[in-house]
């Protein structure tokens, strides 16, 4: 039998089943895409972040840790993964102090996980930029950039910028007009009362040694006080010198200034100079 | 007169069903739509005018669905299918541009990178229209050869 030249294939064989299929796979996907979306979005529903207490500690190497809590409970459906928490702590002028990274690979669901955020704090980069700090209080701001990926594949990111009160340590720190009495037959006791306020949120234990100075720049005297001043406490002393008697010394002595050291295991500072008379 | 009459009753027949068809798919979308909402409400939720602009999707959606039910067995099924198509990707893409979608609440900004959704979307959403495409030139190619003389060959 002879075939026809021009063969037509029947209705719905050749075309309509792959066409089809293809409808059908991509109908699937779909489901299966948005069934996805939903179940990560859900899951972003039962998720609960808190911050707990932040601590100032000083670390070993003469450091502030600043240690902050987070509690995450993942009541979702989909594990989380690569949670990454990064702080930038910088000052007024927006130069950056401090930077830290915490890092947690999985948070599995249905756990409840407690992460530190440690972040270090160094006194001296902090003095480099200003010495203000020592003796006012001021602001920090810190940025805080959060992220994480969610259901595996959808990486999310929450970022905020607050301000952090930064407390002075030395904060109103003043010394008053020397006052002079007889010490012994070859010298004279100068007092000079010392006060300030501890406003850091850490102990100040440590040194301060000041020298006397006479109106021409001779050093008249020297003195040294241990300090053991709990935060958010004030201090109030007397500094005792030790001046040569002689009339030449002691009329130059009515004005003058002081050269005032700060060592405590965080930082060392000084001179600041403080005129008095 | 018989003949004609018969014609009619199953002219109307195929409408009902077409009409009862069409409406039992636009149900089950929005059922769907409707289910789906409470759970992307917390995360669309942060995200202004982002859940009206889903529903106004959802509801084109649907329209275009129905008109291609509607129009089931005829040319217009295809327009209307590679119209929805068309405006899936169109939705995709003036929604979501880069697809990575950033929102600010008082201090925080939250960015969420949805590329990898929004380039299987996209592909898919491709690939429905390809298929809606190919639909047409079958529905096309078989018309011509029943308005030819061509017959198919019988199967033996």
């Amino acid at each position: 039998m002879k075939k026809p030249l021009l063969t037509i294939l029947k209705e719905g064989t050749a075309m309509n089943v792959p066409i089809r299929a293809l409808g059908l796979a991509t109908s699937i996907f779909w489901i299966l895409l948005i069934a996805f979306i939903a179940l990560s979005a859900y899951s972003f529903k039962d998720l609960n972040f808190d911050l707990g207490e932040p601590q100032f500690t000083t670390a070993p190497d003469g450091q502030l840790l600043f240690s902050l809590p987070l509690y995450i409970d993942n009541r979702g459906y989909c594990s989380l993964k690569e949670f990454h928490l990064m702080t930038v702590f910088s000052d007024a002028e927006g130069a950056e102090i401090s930077r830290a990274n915490t890092f947690v690979p999985v948070i599995p669901r249905g756990e409840n996980v407690t992460i530190f955020h440690n972040v270090t704090l160094s006194m001296d980069s902090v003095l480099e930029n200003a010495e203000q700090y020592l003796f006012n209080d001021n602001n920090l701001t810190a940025s805080v950039t959060a992220g994480l990926t969610l259901a595996e594949l959808l990486p999310a990111q929450i970022s905020t910028n607050f301000t952090f009160p930064w407390g002075a340590p030395f904060y109103n720190f003043a010394l008053g007009q020397p006052s002079f009495g007889r010490f012994n037959s070859t010298h004279s006791a100068v007092s000079v009362p010392m006060s300030f306020e501890n406003h850091a949120a850490f102990d100040l234990v440590g040194d301060i040694r000041v020298e006397l100075f006479d109106s021409g720049g001779s050093l008249l005297g020297e003195s040294q006080t241990a300090l053991n001043v709990p935060q958010y406490s004030s201090y109030d002393g007397n500094l005792e010198f030790h001046v040569p008697l002689n009339t030449a010394s002691f009329s130059a002595a009515r004005n003058g200034h002081f050269n005032v050291y700060f060592s405590t295991p965080l930082f060392e500072y000084g001179p600041l100079v403080i005129p008095y008379g | 007169m018989v003949e004609e009459e018969k014609k009619r009753k199953n002219i109307v027949k195929d409408v009902s069903f077409r009409v009862v068809k069409a409406t039992l798919k636009a149900i089950l979308i929005y059922l769907i739509y409707f289910l789906l909402a409470p759970m992307l409400a917390p995360l669309f939720g942060l995200i202004p005018g982002f859940m009206e602009s889903i529903e106004a999707f959802v509801i084109i959606y649907i329209v275009l669905t129905i008109l291609g039910d509607i129009t089931e067995r005829t040319i217009f099924q295809y327009f209307f299918s590679t119209a929805r198509s068309l405006f899936v990707i169109a939705y995709l893409l003036l929604s979501m541009e880069d697809g990575i979608i950033s929102t600010s609440y008082e201090n925080f900004s939250l960015t969420v990178n949805l590329t990898l959704f929004y380039t299987v979307a996209i592909t898919l959403s491709l690939l429905g229209f390809a298929s809606s495409i190919l639909q047409a030139i079958n529905f096309m190619s078989e018309r011509a050869e029943a308005t030819s003389g061509l017959q198919p060959p019988q199967q033996a």
